[in-house]
């Protein structure tokens, strides 16, 4: 008698359990989501210290890379595709899909550079790979001339050599050209690809920005609490 | 890949001769003063050997009085 | 650093030391670049640009890093624009035509002329014989004259603009379903949102900064994309599903997905009770063909039940059948929308917009979203894109259309009053009855109604369907045509009066993008020769017709003082405008901007201050507070393939020009990637008629002809039986053959669908 009575009670016991979980759960799935809009973080604009260490995982020993001269780029090569410094370079090759917008067919070469026979040169490393929709700002050049006539001047681009760019003599040269988009230094200024002004002798340390600093005037209001890139946070390696 | 600065003296006078001499080494940098008998001089070398080696290259330089080390660092390699 | 701390020893040793000196030498020219901000001139995404100047000339760009809506990227016209500005044949000096030729004037002296003209025409013919025609590029003070100018010292209504051409649809489709004008959402959307699903457009060229977001979030957060075009492209490559639709179909198979989501019981039934009425129009209601085509909607109000019954129609079964999409395809589009626990974004632009029942088809997907309660959320919503970088800032919030005011519209007396209060004029002087709108308005050129028209900022010889009516109808002597530009174009080259406008940078301004953001810009670098702003012509003209004193502004000061007299239209928590302050400081504010915050999410209780009935949500446009569901069906498009022109014939863009090409052509990069325009074949109807690669090709409608290169599977992939051709190339003008059928309701042209034939030249 007793032990039906406890089976009961126990049966009881789930049973009430079960609508006590069931409308708490029904209760909390009642709930809306609230979505809080992001807050824009205010005035960040200090391009984030991290693109510098990337490339440098991947095991390449840059300093002990052999130069190939025959092959290098110079800087003259380097700006003959950009309309000014800092410009998006065109694509000196033709493309084969014009409907794809770069992504991993252009990855494939211009993520780690390499020789390519084809061309008989060095496939430039791209420092920002992590964008893929590459089409939108490389576009290809499909013919020489202009549409009506125009005056070609060219911008000054920064100047290279000892002594140009340093705060004193001696000193680490500072940075002259703009940092956004272009903030892994090593992807341009070592490797086989690199224009030779301006590969560096000391690949090896990695931690560029330690020594070398921009000589840009951008706002000087920067929150410089926190270096924070806007653009995306997941791509710190 | 040791690099070392150096103030080098000249012999009285022959601050030109050592500067030329300094210049010829081709790991060696050199800024002479312009208002007193001195030049800072900073050497880069890939290892320690190559190193001793054009220490004792420097301190062969007949118009070199003496050499004083002022400071000296060694990156080691990646 | 070795060398300096010898140095620094030897200093000690030897007080007073010098070394020598390296460090002047050469102070690299690219840091020391001014940079400015200011909004993108090209397309409506309006990303933040910093523009690099030095010793007075514009050198560089790049991204605002700044700036949320790119967060400091850029697309390739964005990067290079500037450039524009090296053409040599950049527009100087006015040029006014004499004896056939165009004869360099000094500015005023043709200031004068364009002035005494239009008094004299006003004074033979009446006020309405004169028109002004401006731009979704103007800025806002520009766009703000020429309203005044017209509708407030003139007294015509005859002010309309090319953002007709491209965001009428999306207006009317605003009103119809809102009661008020503009996207409920943000970009931000792209961040919160699991589906994208784009109608009709072509991000990935149109709008690639947007897109590239949406490619983040793809890669970050496994969102999908889903094309649903007319055309395979870019977009469809990088989208997680293309669907192909026949033309004009769009709007059965959204119909469809609606018929879906009520048969499934995916309707949001507490949303639509609280929120929605029911409401259809009238049925075949024309295409604009005839010259003074007039047409008024006659709604009426009807209950979920009834449309229920109206959408048997619009099974997928039966919707497969003509519009070539699978019934798979529909259901699956369908239970994206239905399922509660995704997010989705509807992106659409001119592929919805320029069509013949272009505010039917915005309705519709309105339509979807409403039974879904998948509106005014972050990352749910429908977002309509525009094209143009200030369409919204400029021609629909300062209103330079026949009908509208900067609040409100002319037919309504409260309106006119308040515009005659602020603009200090006789509410009697502002017109009550709208007049021509843009298509109109150059069919009334052809007819002799208007005698003297004045563009400012666009292009219409190349923009306009139909251009083969309307360049001879611009060439006739009866209308005298003064055209504002700063390079010169082919409706240029029909002017009486050329006058040269700033670009730009050569003058400060505001612009308005897509997601209501106001951008500021201050003037950067000096235009050469006479150029001067736009807003100033105006102002310039008006004081030399009488009217100066309603311009009372200063040259160096006007567009400061002419935004602050334009956002006192917008006062309140529906529409407040930011003070020009904190847009100089920020790189733009949302509108309604209310105790110093913007209002990214209108309607909704939770982000929109100017919610007020207590609920969740409040359609505030409406008078009852409640959003429409309009019942509309599928009705064919104007010029259907028959047996004589037996293709489609749709035009578009390309992500190297805009829009008509004028500035972009005169960019080195962008000319080489895209030196011409071309015509795309599927290759299965290229192989039918032995077309090859690169042939020339002549594309002819009933109504002109176009000869262009063929290209086969290249940037673009239409379905078969169409063909696609860019319309930037002013010396291919497919404007010839495209017809002038527009929507009744909005009065916006189809570009998109015409019947053409093809053959080997």
């Amino acid at each position: 008698m007793k032990k039906r009575l406890g089976i009961i009670s126990f049966f009881v016991i789930i049973f009430i359990a079960f609508i006590l979980i069931w409308n708490f759960s029904y209760q909390k799935g009642l709930e809306e989501v609230y979505v809080p809009a992001i807050e824009t973080p205010a005035g960040n604009i200090i391009p984030s210290e991290s693109g510098v260490f990337r490339r440098f995982n991947s095991g390449i020993d840059y300093s002990n890379m052999p130069v190939d001269e025959n092959h290098q780029r110079t800087l003259k090569d380097y700006y003959e595709n950009r309309a000014y410094p800092g410009a998006p370079p065109s694509i000196p090759h033709p493309v084969a899909n014009e409907r794809s917008l770069g992504g991993n067919t252009c990855i494939q070469c211009h993520q780690n550079g390499g020789f390519v026979e084809k061309f008989n040169a060095y496939a430039p490393v791209t420092p920002h790979p992590e964008m893929v929709n590459c089409r939108q700002c490389h576009v290809t050049k499909n013919t020489n001339n202009t549409f009506k006539d125009f005056a070609f001047a060219k911008a000054q681009p920064p100047k290279v050599g000892t002594g140009v760019n340093n705060a004193m003599p001696g000193s680490p040269p500072m940075i002259p050209h703009q940092l956004q988009m272009r903030e892994s230094c090593i992807s341009c200024h070592a490797g086989p690809s690199a224009p030779k002004e301006i590969r560096v002798t000391h690949p090896e340390r990695i931690n560029c920005r330690q020594c070398h600093l921009p000589k840009t005037n951008e706002q000087p209001q920067i929150n410089a609490g926190t270096f924070i890139r806007q653009f995306n946070s997941t791509y710190e390696e | 890949m040791p690099i070392k600065s150096y103030l080098a003296h000249p012999i009285k006078g022959r601050k030109e001769e050592l500067m030329i001499a300094l210049r010829s080494l081709d790991q060696c940098e050199v800024v002479p003063a312009e208002n007193q008998d001195v030049l800072a001089l900073v050497t880069d070398t890939p290892d320690e050997k190559e190193e001793e080696n054009l220490k004792e290259k420097i301190e062969a330089i007949s118009s070199l009085k003496f050499l004083s080390l002022v400071s000296g660092f060694n990156t080691p390699h990646n | 650093m070795a060398m300096l701390s010898a140095m620094t020893a030897a200093a000690s040793m030897f007080p007073g030391i010098l070394f020598a000196s390296e460090q002047e030498e050469g102070i690299p020219e690219d840091a020391n670049l001014d940079w400015k901000k200011g909004p993108c001139r090209f397309c409506g995404v309006g990303c933040g640009i910093l523009v690099g100047t030095e010793n007075g000339k514009a050198v560089a760009v790049k991204g605002d890093p700044n700036s949320s809506v790119n967060k400091g990227l850029l697309c390739v016209k964005g990067y290079h624009q500037i450039m524009c500005l090296q053409s040599k044949d950049r527009l100087t000096h006015a040029l006014v035509k004499k004896n056939g030729k165009y004869v360099q004037t000094p500015i005023d002296e043709a200031l004068d002329i364009v002035a005494n003209k239009m008094k004299e025409t006003i004074a033979k013919h009446g006020k309405d014989s004169v028109a002004m025609y401006t731009s979704g590029q103007s800025t806002i003070p520009e766009g703000y004259v020429a309203s005044k100018f017209m509708k407030g010292a003139i007294g015509t209504n005859n002010l309309d603009c090319n953002a007709r051409l491209c965001m009428a649809s999306a207006v009317t489709g605003f009103l119809t379903t809102f009661g008020a004008d503009e996207p409920m959402g943000c970009y931000e959307d792209i961040d919160h949102a699991d589906y994208f699903i784009t109608w009709g457009n072509n991000m990935a060229e149109m709008h690639p900064v947007l897109f590239s977001r949406m490619l983040e979030q793809k890669s970050q957060r496994g969102a999908k994309i889903i094309d649903f075009a007319t055309r395979t492209t870019r977009s469809s490559t990088a989208s997680d599903r293309s669907i192909l639709f026949e033309p004009q179909t769009d709007l059965a198979v959204a119909n469809a997905i609606c018929y879906e989501i009520i048969r499934n019981g995916w309707v949001n039934r507490s949303f639509v009770e609280k929120h929605c009425n029911f409401s259809k129009g009238l049925t075949n209601i024309g295409y604009g063909l005839e010259d003074n085509f007039n047409f008024t909607d006659k709604p009426e109000k009807i209950d979920f039940e009834a449309y229920k019954e109206f959408l048997k129609d619009y099974s997928p079964e039966k919707v497969s059948k003509y519009s070539k999409v699978s019934v798979k395809d529909i259901k699956y589009l369908a239970t994206i929308y239905g399922d509660p626990n995704k997010k989705v974004v509807s992106y659409w632009c001119m592929g919805m917009n320029q069509h013949t029942r272009g505010t039917w088809i915005n309705n519709l997907v309105y339509n979807i979203h409403l039974l879904t309660g998948k509106i005014s959320q972050p990352g749910n919503g429908p977002f309509s894109l525009t094209g143009q970088p200030s369409a919204c800032g400029t021609a629909r919030e300062v209103g330079t259309f026949t009908h509208k005011l900067p609040h409100g519209v002319v037919m309504n007396k409260e309106d006119r009053e308040m515009a005659a209060r602020i603009w200090k004029v006789p509410v009697e002087r502002i017109p009550s009855k709208p007049t021509y709108h843009a298509t109109e308005m150059f069919r009334a050129v052809d007819r002799g109604d208007i005698k003297f028209i004045w563009t400012q900022v666009t292009n219409p010889l190349v923009s306009l369907p139909k251009t083969g009516r309307y360049r001879p109808a611009m060439e006739k002597e009866s209308c005298f045509v003064v055209v504002s530009d700063v390079f010169p174009t082919p409706t240029s080259d029909v002017a009486d009066v050329i006058l040269p406008a700033s670009w730009h940078i050569e003058k400060g301004g505001l612009y308005g993008n897509s997601e209501r953001r106001t951008q500021h810009w201050d003037k950067m670098v000096e235009g050469p020769g006479e150029t001067t702003p736009d807003a100033w012509m105006t102002i310039e003209v008006a004081k030399r017709m009488g009217y100066g004193k309603l311009f009372p502004y200063s040259k160096e000061n006007h567009v400061e003082e002419i935004y602050n007299e334009y956002i006192q239209f917008h006062e309140g928590a529906k529409h407040g405008m930011a003070p020009l302050e904190v847009l100089k400081k920020e790189s733009g504010t949302i509108w309604p901007y209310v105790n110093g915050k913007s209002t990214q999410w209108r309607f909704n209780a939770k982000y929109d201050p100017a919610v007020s009935n207590g609920e969740d949500f409040h359609f505030y446009g409406k008078p009852d507070g409640k959003a429409v569901i309009w019942q509309r069906p599928f009705e064919e498009a104007a010029e259907k393939p028959d047996q004589e022109y037996p293709f489609w014939l749709n035009t578009g863009r390309v992500l190297e020009h805009w829009h008509t090409g004028s500035m972009t052509r005169r960019i080195p990069v962008l000319h080489q990637a895209m030196p011409n325009a071309y015509v795309e074949f599927h290759p299965d109807d290229a192989k039918s008629l032995g077309i090859r690669n690169g042939e020339n090709i002549k594309v002819t409608s009933r109504r002109g002809s176009c000869t262009l290169p063929a290209s086969i599977n290249e940037r673009g992939l239409p379905t078969k039986g169409q063909v696609f051709v860019p319309f930037f190339d002013e010396n291919m003008l497919i404007n010839d053959v495209t017809l002038d059928a527009f929507c009744p309701i909005s009065k916006e042209p189809d570009y998109k669908k015409c019947a053409v034939k093809v053959e080997r030249v």
